[in-house]
């Protein structure tokens, strides 16, 4: 218990991980990138979830909304997703312990999943439904679900930052016997 | 002045201060020290269990050392008593040559802190942190009973200066 994995160790010990401990300027930038990039998936998704969900934009068709936004979508999650690998990296142990952390991985896949299942089942006949008021069921739900999980994602994000300190386990391999011969 | 070059200049002005901020000494003034007695100074042995190198505060885990200097404080069950030596950021810290990596789990050393007021396990750093040298056996040289790492001979200074005076 509380002795993380040698990959875990590895990534902490690594140059990224150095570098970012290191330089005075690196954890700033990079958690500026990381919340302007969150701001960026979060917004995007959240205009396309709200057109599914018929609350917006509803004079414009579903495909026209998706196509304009999700590459900036995709190309704010790349961001987010380095940047966010540069600061696992500088406290690797700390995060890969921390219960907010892991359930909001945990919440990124779920929210991948969703997304996932939309474009591959419901959102292959959208031509059917691209302008009709409102969307099908499926589209909805799957437009509820994302807010639901990203939201889920963004209070994770900063439970992280209020937890993460707290965690005073002792690891086992520590021998705090310093009288024998 | 046009709408567009007025925007392009509230743009640029509001960029330029971003940019000074983040580049500014505020960084390492995250938060008051309210939460700590400023009048009381102690100055703590033990052994560290785990550090958290945040952006904001670099945090170090450790288990203070009983006086005899061979094992380490103990609550009612047995277990260690764990606290919590605060500091500047971790980049700040590493000016020091303070890091995960020269404090690794098991590394004694010590520190002088301001506690919490509150009375919690935990002190904010005042002065140089001192390591006490690792032996032929691998493990940690602590000091002799009552003593700190600054009186090991071999040991590792980390900051300017001495251990701090401790109030009564």
């Amino acid at each position: 218990m509380r002795t993380p994995p040698s990959f875990i160790h590895a990534i902490e010990f690594s140059a990224f991980g150095e570098w970012m401990r290191s330089n005075v300027l690196a954890m700033p930038w990079v958690n500026a990138a990381h919340v302007l990039c969150v701001i960026l998936v979060f917004g995007t998704i959240l205009v396309v979830d709200l057109r599914l969900l018929g609350l917006l934009d509803r004079h414009r068709s579903v495909t026209r909304t998706a196509d304009e936004l999700l590459h900036l979508t995709w190309a704010a999650f790349a961001g987010a997703a380095i940047s966010g690998a540069l600061f696992f990296s500088a406290n690797a142990t700390t995060y890969w312990f921390n219960t907010a952390f892991r359930f909001k991985m945990l919440a990124i896949v779920l929210a991948g999943l969703n997304m996932a299942v939309f474009q591959f089942v419901t959102y292959r006949g959208v031509a059917r439904w691209d302008r009709n008021e409102p969307p099908p069921r499926a589209a909805q739900l799957a437009a509820g679900l994302s807010i639901l999980l990203w939201v889920t994602v963004l209070v994770l994000g900063r439970l992280i930052g209020f937890t993460k300190g707290f965690d005073v386990a002792v690891p086992d391999n520590i021998d705090f016997d310093f009288g024998a011969p | 002045m046009s709408k567009n070059k007025l925007m392009l200049k509230t743009i640029g002005s509001a960029a330029a201060l971003i940019v000074g901020l983040a580049a500014s000494p505020l960084l390492h003034a995250h938060h008051s020290f309210a939460a700590y007695d400023m009048t009381k100074t102690q100055i703590l042995t033990g052994v560290v269990t785990r550090v958290n190198p945040d952006a904001n505060h670099l945090q170090i885990f450790f288990a203070p050392m009983n006086t005899d200097r061979k094992n380490v404080e103990r609550d009612k069950d047995g277990k260690p008593v764990i606290w919590a030596v605060e500091m500047a950021g971790s980049a700040a810290a590493a000016q020091d040559g303070i890091s995960v990596s020269t404090f690794q789990p098991g590394t004694v050393f010590s520190v002088g802190v301001h506690p919490q007021r509150s009375g919690d396990p935990s002190g904010f750093r005042e002065g140089p942190l001192f390591k006490c040298p690792v032996g032929a056996n691998g493990k940690a040289t602590p000091p002799k009973p009552g003593e700190h790492c600054d009186a090991v001979e071999g040991r590792t200074a980390f900051g300017q200066g001495t251990l701090p005076t401790p109030t009564k």
